[in-house]
């Protein structure tokens, strides 16, 4: 305890506001002991003192007025309350208190005294500062002074203790005091610090304006060393901030502004603006600092994610997002968590800033991933997906237009009907101007005042904001473009995916909602880009993939999401992307890749496609069905669907399921199918016949072999033009392995004629051949056996019984030894008798 | 002295007092539960098996960490219990009783052969006539200490009886007698070789009861020579058996005739008789006095059974006891402790003895049907699950003899197996479940097991040999859903043990069921798994078959890629060769042929490449072959009939080069194996 007393800087001001601070015995005793040193408070110049005490030293006059006329009805109130408290002399506090008392001000002089003196013994600075948190006292409301003083005697207890605290920080006598320090202990201190904490919090909330001094007090609580109280303090400055901040920007008054007149409720108000805003400051830069700590970061970083998702409109914004936008792709998972929902928040309720703060954040994270050469978590990206562009916006430079036409236009009508209506005369002209300049004057300050920027504005701010995630989308690509050349063989494993490209998959996501907003121009470019990342995989295989074949399907994927965003206006060959998904289908393993991603493939590419070639058409079919074969049920029901599909729009591939050499009438320029062939064009899938859906018919699995049964049977029904809505995605779930319930109902009631087998299949069993080679037994040789296990058990038994013979002889001899004992003591016996 | 007897094992234990304070307390408990147990009616008894299966495992499925396979295990072992012990199947003669004269010291040195125990014996012997001589020494000198001693007698008696007691069984209960004092009995009988030769030819030739009374009498004693049971309770007069002859004798005689004899006084024949003939006599004279001795018979084997560990003995009174298990059906709870034996003996005895047992198992089984049918197969089941905890290289073949024998005896009634092997799969597939969706570690740990393994072994050997004779389908479903669950939990290379099984199970299954499994990727994906950098040493010896998991530091060894290789080339093979004939043959190896040929290409290994490229060679030609017949057809995918009938003239013929290539590699590999089980053996 001695230590930390030590520690701490004599200059601290009390951290008990004087209000608490009651005088014990101890202390009047310690005062009379050392009277030569307490000698200075007779001599005092109680005049100026009160001078300061009573006065407010920064404030104008008019100002202090109101003041002062406060203060002296809280005295008496409070002086009230002591009287009543005086006429209990049991409680301690209030005999404590009113020793002292000999003028009408005269226990506050008293506390004043102590305190004030303590600065003005030292440094004379601490002066100010006493009559600062002096007067934050003074302004305490009545009620909460009557809750502080209801609390009993135990808190009085713990206040004297802290008193000789800050006395002995200053007093000289430490030796005499040592007992006094032993008693003060951490733990009650902490105590105290929390309750100082929450009265302090209690009273910022429930009267802002007029106690918007005390968080400087609670700042200062925050520089505690403990750590606890120091969290304590970060969040309950945390919770008083975001309840007291106003719902606009504060802009302090300008040096013309300040020179202004202003009435005295405008002048508290800036009092209050300019202190809050300091203490914010003050308490960000805090934060900033302790958020390099790691011990604080949680706190830190919940604080700030805190203040930012609650008042993003306020002042200093800027560095909170940007302490957040670092915090993104933390490694800690709870940090990151609290960034990532704090940012999309931010991009979700763009309501509460205006948006402004929206593009900010896109662009530092824009820096951040350049920063860290996109090697960051893909939560950091994934955030923007919840970016929501108004589309509208984007394209209203037309309709505003329009707009704007149609207005005049309706303006000119009414124009003209005025004027053919109504000669206007120059007066009502004039009048009519002044009250439209009026009018546009009026509307431009409201503009300035509300929060809603003109659609202008917006617009830029929205285009700035799009360029910025266009910006890390086409970035994380180009960086997976280059690492895709120089490539190191160091690829270890098959089953786990190289987290090489962290950010490609929130980056394809983005690309696919976003690419709609893009400039055509660049969409060329995202196309090429795509079509490079897709065959990456490709040709270099052998020397270890860059791109997992998931991620390849999804590059196809994207690419058909964008071209279908863009309504197909694009004049893009998407046939590439054909030929990858045509290989990428044999690439694909079962445990290694998501078979969902395969699913969702299929689906885009083959099931929503609109075009009708016949020959890829064709090509497709035979490999899903040649895939079918190697695969698990869940794939291969995928495959199925997704041929059924393809069979059903292409009439014309029917033909496939025909043993009709050659391919008939639609062959192509292929004759033979080539099954290894890498071009699904060049397969000549229309010559083979689909014999893979006979031995699907064997499949286990009853859906499937239900399905390749159908297909096979299609052909048969030609006019049915029933489209199955089971999606190739729906079907991979459902038999995938994870939903399987494995229920089965027991169908126990079968026919039982085939129940039962007769003893004649059983006698052909393994168990007789065993037999036959261990031949038959000879009797003799059990006899032989027997005697022997006779011969061994009989040997025990004689064993048994030798032995426990023995013990018993070797205890009748023991007992001899007894006996001689015994007889010796009769011997003995006898001779003391006679 | 190569297999202690029972009894003597015993012996060794009574000089270790921590495993008979063990022993004892387990005793006890045993006790209680058999009197407990008692009361119960031995049909409640069958019931309360039945639902054993269904209902014990039921609740064990919310918590995973409970449910074991072999959780069924313990629970019943209280019905070997000695359920009527009243007269311990004494049987009361008042004729034919030869008094014994009794002479202990002939036995000593009676025998030739001269064992560790003999000569311990003999040691023993001379010291305590030292002892003796001493103490009769100073009896002689201090007449003092004679009446000390007589005095004190209690003493030296009480001491050492309560050592006496102390090693007994409970068995001999409340009867405090001495063996001392026992012989000393008037009762005392001594059974020679000329009273059992006497005895025997009157119960055999005269088929006289009263002989075959006393003959029962003698044989129970021999049964029970040894064992603990020295004191009788009172009015049973006590035999004692001269020698190892008379002993050997009377034993080999019973069991060999005495169930001969019983038919005859039952007057059934021989053969060709079912429980109910015997439950119909029941109210008749005959069987009223047949009774008592067959009981009698039947306990006093059982317990031989119990005492003797030597198999050949064992599988002699086994086959012997086989002949007259009708008899049983008067005796539900002998039954009960037959087939407890007999499963025991099954379970962990050699090949012979398990056979045999088995054999008794499945004649129960057989000639009681029903309750009977189900208690054997949920114990055999039990004892399966419990045996096969952990395999050792010499355990395989029996654990394969003990899954065949459980198959066999479970297609005796398909109806009732298969809806409790759909319990059995049931409780794997829930463990399957959890593993999958939440990769709970403890069921992951339980499936990369050999008691999971085996259990599905077992399943997967029973749908493939019977799917033909009921209908399965369902088990079938359920059974292959597990394999491939387990063989797409288990992805790493760590596990290729289980992933070779799993593909093994799924083409065996595909074999027997004439279904079609795709197990192509599976087999390939064997040939992916890369390891890093491999470190081309051999690495140590490791028996590949006795894990489920390889060792670390075995996956990077030259040992691991071939085994990989060779074995995914025998998993492909055998998939191919099953469908070598069909039709879409062809398509079926197009996705493996490209990914051997990419295997080829990469590999570096001469002789990897050597092997792949013959299988790759292989099955092109096969494809060649099928696709030039296929060419030729005029039918469609969708004529089902015609597409089945496709190259069945030449499959029948079976001289294909595949077929031939098929065959060498299983030949190799089942060389590779013996090789491998030799070394390890």
């Amino acid at each position: 305890m001695g230590k930390q007393k030590i520690i701490l800087p004599p200059d601290l001001p009390p951290e008990v506001s004087e209000e608490e601070i009651q005088v014990s015995d101890e202390d009047l005793q310690f005062v009379n002991d050392n009277l030569d040193y307490a000698g200075f408070v007779s001599r005092l110049d109680t005049h100026s003192i009160t001078k300061h005490v009573t006065r407010v030293a920064d404030l104008k006059e008019d100002a202090l007025e109101a003041l002062y006329e406060k203060r002296l009805k809280k005295k008496k109130a409070l002086q009230k309350d002591e009287e009543e408290e005086e006429e209990q002399p049991g409680i301690r506090v209030g005999h404590v208190d009113t020793l002292p008392v000999k003028t009408l001000d005269g226990q506050l002089y008293y506390r004043t005294l102590l305190n004030a003196s303590k600065p003005s013994e030292g440094e004379g600075e601490g002066e100010e500062r006493t009559n600062e948190t002096d007067k934050g006292v003074v302004k305490l409301t009545k009620a909460e002074r009557r809750a502080k003083l209801k609390k009993s005697k135990k808190e009085a207890k713990k206040q004297t203790k802290e008193l000789p605290q800050d006395e002995v920080k200053d007093n000289p006598q430490r030796a005499v005091l040592a007992e006094l320090k032993e008693d003060v202990t951490a733990e009650e201190s902490f105590e105290t610090k929390k309750c100082k904490l929450a009265e302090l919090g209690i009273a910022l909330l429930a009267d802002p304006e007029s106690n918007i001094k005390l968080l400087k007090e609670m700042l200062q609580m925050c520089n505690d060393g403990n750590h606890a109280i120091v969290k304590l303090g970060l969040l309950s400055l945390l919770s008083v901030f975001k309840d007291i901040i106003p719902g606009y920007r504060i802009r302090l008054p300008t040096e013309k502004e300040l020179e202004m007149k202003v009435s005295k409720d405008v002048k508290k108000m800036r009092y209050y603006e300019s202190t809050l805003l300091s203490a914010y400051k003050a308490y960000l830069q805090k934060l900033m600092v302790l958020e390099k700590v790691s011990l604080y970061q949680h706190a830190v970083v919940r604080c700030i994610c805190t203040l930012l998702d609650a008042v993003p409109h306020f002042n200093y914004r800027e560095s909170l997002v940007e302490v957040v936008v670092r915090n993104i792709s933390s490694s800690d998972e709870v940090i990151r968590k609290l960034c990532c929902d704090t940012i999309k928040s931010l991009f979700t309720n763009e309501g509460k800033h205006g948006g402004e703060v929206t593009g900010a954040a896109v662009r530092l994270i824009a820096n951040y991933v350049k920063a860290h050469n996109c090697q960051m978590h893909p939560d950091s990206i994934q955030v923007l997906m919840s970016l929501s562009f108004d589309e509208d916006l984007g394209r209203s430079e037309a309709p505003d237009k329009d707009k704007k036409v149609r207005n005049k236009k309706y303006k000119k009508g009414n124009r003209s009907e005025e004027s053919s209506h109504l000669q206007p005369t120059d007066r009502k002209k004039s009048r009519q101007e002044m009250m439209s300049k009026m009018r546009d004057e009026v509307a431009a300050d409201y503009k300035a005042a509300s929060f809603t920027p003109d659609i202008m504005e917006r617009r830029r701010m929205q285009s700035e904001t799009l360029s910025a995630v266009f910006e890390i989308y086409f970035r994380v690509l180009k960086h997976t473009m280059q690492s895709i050349v120089p490539r190191p063989s160091g690829d270890t494993g098959t089953t786990h995916v190289t987290e090489a490209h962290p950010l490609l998959g929130p980056c394809l996501d983005g690309l696919a909602k976003f690419s709609h907003l893009m400039d055509l121009d660049y969409m060329g470019d995202l196309m090429d880009y795509l079509k490079k990342l897709a065959c990456s995989g490709g040709k270099t295989d052998s020397s270890g993939k860059c791109l997992t074949v998931s991620e390849r399907l999804r590059c196809c994927i994207i690419a058909f999401k964008v071209m279908r965003n863009n309504l197909d206006a694009l004049n893009v060959d998407l046939q590439d992307f054909f030929v990858q998904l045509y290989n990428l289908i044999l690439e694909y393993r079962p445990g290694r890749d998501q078979g969902e991603v395969l699913a969702e493939a299929l689906k885009m590419m083959l099931c929503n496609d609109r075009q009708h070639d016949m020959q890829k058409a064709a090509a497709f079919i035979k490999r899903l069905a040649t895939f079918s074969l190697c695969f698990e049920s869940a794939e291969s029901m995928a495959a199925l669907v997704t041929l059924k599909h393809l069979l059903l729009k292409n009439v014309k591939c029917r033909v496939l399921l025909e043993n009709d050499p050659g391919g008939g009438s639609v062959s192509g320029s292929v004759a033979k199918y080539q099954p290894y062939a890498s071009d699904p064009n060049q397969s000549g899938a229309l010559a083979s016949v689909l014999w893979e859906l006979n031995l699907l018919t064997k499949h286990y699995h009853p859906t499937i072999s239900t399905l390749a049964s159908g297909i096979s049977n299609m052909s048969a029904a030609p006019t049915q033009a029933y489209l199955s809505t089971l999606t190739p995605q729906q079907a991979f779930r459902d038999l995938s392995l994870e939903r399987e319930s494995f229920s089965l109902k027991s169908n126990a009631a079968k026919s039982s004629n085939k129940r039962k087998r007769g003893s004649e299949g059983v006698t052909a069993s393994s168990v007789d051949r065993v037999l036959e080679k261990a031949g038959s037994l000879d009797e003799d040789e059990v006899k032989k056996k027997l005697s022997e296990h006779y011969t061994l058990l009989r040997g025990v038994k004689e064993n048994e019984r030798l032995r426990s013979e023995l013990d018993r002889t070797t205890r009748a001899l023991s007992l001899y030894d007894d006996y001689k004992k015994q007889k010796k003591q009769k011997r003995r016996r006898k001779n003391h008798v006679s | 002295m190569a297999k202690l007897g029972k009894k003597a094992r015993k012996f060794a234990k009574k000089n270790l007092q921590s495993v008979l304070r063990h022993k004892r307390k387990t005793n006890s408990m045993f006790k209680k539960k058999a009197s407990k147990r008692k009361q119960q009616d031995a049909v409640e008894d069958h019931e309360g098996d039945k639902l054993d299966l269904s209902s014990e495992r039921k609740p064990e499925v919310q918590d995973i960490g409970d449910i074991s396979l072999d959780a069924l295990l313990g629970g019943d072992c209280s019905d070997l219990g000695e359920d009527d012990s009243d007269s311990d199947g004494y049987l009361e003669v008042s004729t034919n009783a030869f008094e014994a004269d009794m002479d202990d010291k002939t036995y000593l040195g009676e025998d030739g052969d001269v064992t560790a125990l003999s000569v311990q014996n003999k040691d023993i012997d001379s010291e305590l006539v030292e002892k003796k001589k001493k103490l009769d020494k100073l009896k002689e000198k201090d007449p003092g200490f004679c009446k000390f001693l007589e005095n004190n007698d209690e003493r030296v008696h009480q001491l050492s009886d309560e050592e006496m007691f102390s090693d007994d069984e409970e068995a001999s209960g409340n009867d405090t007698q001495t063996v001392g004092e026992s012989l000393n009995s008037s009762k005392l009988k001594l059974i020679t070789a000329s009273t059992i030769n006497v005895l025997c030819q009157e119960a055999t030739e005269l088929q006289n009861v009263s002989a075959l009374t006393s003959l029962l009498n003698c044989y129970r004693a021999a049964c029970h020579y040894g064992s603990e049971s020295s004191g009788f309770p009172d009015g049973t007069a006590v035999y004692k058996i001269q020698n190892k002859e008379v002993y050997s004798t009377i034993l080999a005689f019973m069991l060999c005739e005495a169930d001969k004899m019983f038919r005859n006084l039952l007057g059934i024949s021989c053969s060709n008789c079912k429980k109910e003939t015997i439950l119909d006599m029941k109210n008749t004279s005959k069987w009223k006095t047949t009774k008592p001795l067959m009981k009698s018979y039947l306990r006093s084997t059982l317990f031989l059974l119990n005492q003797v560990t030597d198999s050949k003995i064992l599988v002699f009174s086994l086959t012997q006891l086989r002949a007259s298990i009708i008899c049983f059906a008067g005796f539900p709870s002998l039954l009960h402790r037959l087939i407890k034996i007999s499963i025991h003996l099954w379970a962990t005895g050699d090949e012979t003895l398990s056979s045999h047992a088995f054999l008794v198992v499945r004649d129960v089984a057989f000639l009681y049907g029903n309750d009977w049918f189900d208690i054997c197969l949920i114990r055999t089941y039990k004892a399966f699950i419990g045996h096969c905890k952990f395999l050792e290289p010499g355990m395989f073949n029996h654990i394969k003899f003990l899954r065949n024998s459980i198959v066999e005896l479970c297609s005796m009634d398909l109806q009732k197996s298969s809806s409790k092997a759909l319990v059995s799969l049931q409780q794997l597939a829930k463990i399957l479940q959890s593993a999958l969706q939440t990769k709970n570690k403890e069921a992951v740990k339980k499936i990369c097991s050999w008691q999971f393994a085996n259990c599905i072994d077992l399943w997967v050997e029973f749908v493939s040999s019977n799917i033909h004779d009921y209908d399965l389908q369902p088990l079938l479903y359920t059974i292959i859903q597990i394999v491939n669950g387990v063989a797409h939990l288990f992805l790493g290379p760590r596990y290729l043990p289980l992933r070779i099984k799993c593909i093994q199970w799924l083409n065996h299954l595909s074999c027997c069921c004439g279904i079609f499994i795709p197990v192509g990727s599976f087999a390939t994906d064997i040939l992916e798994y890369k390891v890093g950098k491999v470190g081309g040493k051999p690495g140590k010896d490791f028996n590949f078959s006795t894990s489920v998991r390889l060792p670390k530091h075995w996956l990077k060894s030259q040992n691991f890629q071939e085994q990989c290789v060779s074995s995914a080339i025998e998993l492909l093979c055998t998939h191919f060769d099953h469908w070598s004939y069909h039709i879409s043959f062809p398509e079926l190896a197009t996705v493996p042929l490209i990914r051997l040929r990419k295997f080829y290409e990469t590999t570096t290994n001469e002789v990897f490449r050597r092997l792949v490229k013959r299988l790759i060679d292989q099955v092109e030609l096969n494809v060649d072959f099928v696709r030039k017949k296929r060419d030729e057809v005029a039918f469609s995918p969708k004529d089902q009939q015609s597409v089945e009938s496709f190259l069945q003239c030449e499959k029948s013929s079976g001289n294909a080069s595949f077929k031939q290539y098929y065959e060498s590699i299983i030949q190799k590999s089942v060389s590779q194996n013996l090789f491998t089980s030799e070394k390890f053996r």
